[in-house]
């Protein structure tokens, strides 16, 4: 790929990235959130098609209008969801789609024995797909590009959900990949399983190629150099004394060892973590969403329990669990605060638009229309939505997951500006993020979490390389 | 403007329903000299308070993106129950009362299995389909109970201002339900569970217990309906309502409310319950062979979807 740029809308994506694949090589691609990884590798994978620049495949120009087209060309993407049949066999969705006619199960199995072994993997090609763990799920995902005769995959933080027992068979499925002169790219944020795989490293800063590196040639600290300072927004807090101390919280969840936290008003923690650390659980956890957590002493049940006692969560994924698209702004806003806007059980309807008015003026929702259904609105303005119904609860803690994903600058700005302002008008704010910068920009505090639990603790100012050094395990290497 | 346009769009689909209903009743009209009467337009009304005031309540439960089988075996079950004990020394207004509570109740045993339980509605209501007819069936023995007091004659014959009663008590049942749906936290939790549960869930709605309580009001107004029924028919019947749960089914997705929950509301509802009585009554009038008569209310419906996800998908560009 060479001179690869990518815009949407007006804003580039991608401006002029040369990527080089050698046959059998693994190829890390590396940057921080919104450097144009996953941009660049839609690309490739024929997701979408590139504005500029050329692609050439064994010396041939290429150009995939799908993704059918690129795996025609050997070229395959493993997700991060998994993509199988969780109740046909792990055999069936090998081949599904290859076998004409009446399927031979006997034969299926066979061949599905023969292919498996060939790549050292030991699954029993009958067990139907929904009896694999998450790890198994998705080396047979693997095992299926294979079998479709791919010579080039792509790998997304492939291991997020996966345990350490798990990734090690990953890992070795990849070496033996290589051995077979298959090619991969490999996306990941922790740098201690790109230092062990990877033989040369991509690094993208703001959809640029910083630089492709010999892996034995760089030192985590120098690809920690080249992915931080990318030109975000820039943002500074004004950060004040903090108050007493106003929750302590413990917890603990499925993918999370048991912790502590104690938050004081006017005080913003910051979490930081890659998917899969725990980062985002914890903040489920302390909304009674999953797992256990108590808050001064008291369980947490529930959400609802969690919002009569005023903590609050702006959930990390606002289609999914954030807003109710078909209904209007202002019913989204009053969502969560339907009972006093009511009474003897009857809506309050002028309480309910005053209520709508007061907070998609001071969240400056645009456009200024609180009657349009939530769905309607850009993704910046959909987060102001859900902030707003979950401020409109007037409650003490609030806990945000994510809160800028998908958010353009104009708006992100505007959320960062009211994030401070909760702060100094007391509330305790609990902040999950993937973007250091952002955790950089808010906090008075990070902790960092691995494999379920907090392993650092930073403190205001911050170091940016020293975040990511602990974010990614960079740290734990020599 | 965007709100001028978007307000356009709700009113034609909105409009394109009542249109529909108007070019049958056009059509009709033109076919027999019989139909465009006002006793004949009476007629219609009264035949369809029932299937209209069970589709109330299956309006509510589709909105929440479920479905409930069993009204109307439930309404064989209430109004045998009622009928029971207004034959027997119970006053009719207190046999009613226990009517309707016996029926909220019956809804809420399916409602606590969908909310709590979590099963699948369908299974749920299939369950209770069976159920409330077996009872219904074994409390008579399988035979009808007659020898009514006069209040429920009262309710299936009488009239007000020219009006039947019937007709009187499908209008207020569906103010309520619209009152309960545009005006209350619950109607509000409705919509947004329909939505998107979890979201709903993540802002502290009580998600199990409104999903029950929408079963108990799918109850409620199928024993209304079991004593209007009762009252019509001047006696209870344990086979009554049989496949009634396709008829207000199809009342709701004919009046525009989405199977997948989240949108709906009860006057598309009524312009669906009148679509279809338009349809049976017209078919009557021009002796229509009772078979072929399910045959075009099946394409009608059929129709009536078809131009629902043509108007929709129309939107979406």
């Amino acid at each position: 790929m060479s001179g690869v740029s990518k815009a949407y809308g007006g804003a580039y994506a991608l401006r002029g990235v040369d990527l080089e694949l050698r046959q059998g090589e693994v190829h890390a691609l590396v940057g921080e959130n919104g450097a144009g990884k996953s941009t660049l590798m839609k690309v490739l994978a024929g997701v979408h098609r590139h504005d500029g620049g050329t692609m050439t495949l064994d010396g041939k120009p290429v150009s995939f209008g799908s993704v059918a087209e690129a795996r025609r060309h050997g070229i395959v993407m493993v997700y991060q969801e998994l993509m199988l049949f969780p109740d046909l066999s792990v055999a069936e969705n090998l081949y599904l789609g290859t076998e004409r006619g009446l399927i031979n199960h006997r034969r299926l199995l066979e061949r599905a024995r023969t292919d498996l072994a060939a790549i050292e993997l030991d699954v029993d090609p009958a067990t139907p797909v929904r009896k694999l763990g998450i790890g198994e799920q998705q080396l047979v995902e693997i095992a299926s590009a294979l079998v479709h005769d791919s010579r080039i995959l792509i790998m997304d933080e492939p291991t997020a959900a996966l345990s350490a027992v798990e990734s090690e068979r990953l890992f070795s499925l990849i070496d033996s990949l290589k051995a077979r002169g298959v090619s991969i790219i490999y996306i990941s944020h922790r740098l201690e399983e790109i230092f062990r795989l990877a033989d040369r490293v991509t690094v993208l800063r703001d959809g640029r190629l910083v630089g492709t590196h010999e892996i034995a040639a760089v030192s985590p600290d120098m690809v920690i150099k080249e992915m931080v300072g990318r030109s975000v927004l820039n943002y500074s807090r004004k950060r004040v004394e903090r108050g007493e101390i106003m929750a302590r919280f413990e917890f603990e969840g499925p993918d999370l060892k048991p912790g502590k936290l104690e938050l004081r008003q006017g005080e913003i923690v910051g979490l930081a973590g890659v998917i899969g650390s725990g980062r985002s659980t914890v903040l489920n956890a302390l909304f009674g969403l999953t797992g256990k957590a108590s808050w001064n002493g008291m369980p947490v049940n529930s959400p609802r329990d969690a919002l009569r006692r005023g903590l609050v969560l702006v959930p990390g994924d606002r289609k999914m669990q954030g807003m109710v698209a078909e209904l209007p702004a202002t019913q989204n806003i009053s969502l969560a605060t339907l009972e006093r806007l009511s009474r003897f059980g009857v809506m309050n309807a002028r309480a309910e638009k005053s209520q709508a008015d007061e907070w998609s003026g001071r969240l400056s929702l645009r456009p200024r229309d609180p009657n349009k259904p939530a769905g309607t609105f850009s993704g910046g303005n959909q987060q102001k939505i859900v902030v707003g119904k979950m401020l409109a609860t007037e409650p003490t803690v609030l806990l945000l997951d994510e809160p800028t994903r998908g958010v353009d600058v104009g708006a992100r700005a505007e959320l960062y500006e009211l994030i401070s302002e909760l702060a100094d008008e007391g509330l305790g704010l609990i902040i999950g993020s993937s973007d250091t910068s952002e955790l950089i920009s808010l906090s008075d505090r990070i902790l960092v979490f691995r494999h379920g639990a907090v392993v650092t603790e930073l403190h205001a100012p911050f170091v940016e390389e020293e975040v990511v050094r602990n974010v990614t395990g960079a740290s734990q290497l020599a | 403007m965007s709100l001028a346009r978007v307000n356009w769009r709700e009113l034609l689909s909105k409009y394109g329903l009542v249109l529909a209903l108007l070019v049958l009743i056009i059509i009709l009209a033109l076919l027999s000299d019989r139909f465009l009467t006002t006793s004949n337009a009476l007629n219609v009304l009264r035949q369809i308070a029932v299937n209209a005031i069970i589709a109330c309540g299956m309006t509510v439960v589709i909105i929440t993106a479920g479905i409930d089988l069993s009204v109307g075996s439930l309404l064989a079950l209430v109004g045998v129950l009622g009928a029971g004990m207004a034959t027997g020394d119970v006053p009719p207004a207190l046999a009613m009362g226990a009517t309707l509570g016996i029926g909220a109740l019956l809804g809420a045993f399916n409602g606590f299995f969908v909310g709590y339980v979590r099963i699948a509605p369908f299974i749920v209501t299939l369950a209770g389909l069976t159920i409330f007819r077996g009872l219904a069936l074994a409390f008579t023995d399988g035979s009808p109970i007659s020898g009514l007091p006069p209040a429920y004659f009262a309710i299936g014959y009488g009239s007000f201002l020219g009006i039947p009663t019937p007709v009187w008590i499908m209008i207020g049942f569906m103010l309520l339900t619209h009152f309960l749906l545009r005006f209350t936290p619950f109607g509000r939790s409705v919509y947004a569970i329909g939505g998107n549960e979890e979201a709903a869930r993540l802002s502290g709605i009580p998600v199990k217990r409104v999903k029950m309580l929408t079963y108990a009001y799918a109850g409620l107004a199928s024993a209304l309906a079991a004593i209007v029924l009762t009252g019509r028919l001047n006696s209870a019947q344990p086979s009554a309502g049989y496949m009634f749960e396709l008829d207000a089914i199809a009342a709701v997705v004919v009046g525009g409310t989405s199977l997948s929950g989240g949108r709906g509301a009860v006057f598309g509802t009524l312009i669906g319950a009148l679509i279809i009585g338009v349809i049976n009554n017209g078919m009557n009038l021009l002796n229509v062979p009772s078979f072929y008569q399910q045959v075009v209310k099946g394409g009608v419906i059929l129709g009536a979807l078809l131009i629902e996800r043509l108007i929709s998908s129309r939107n979406q560009t």
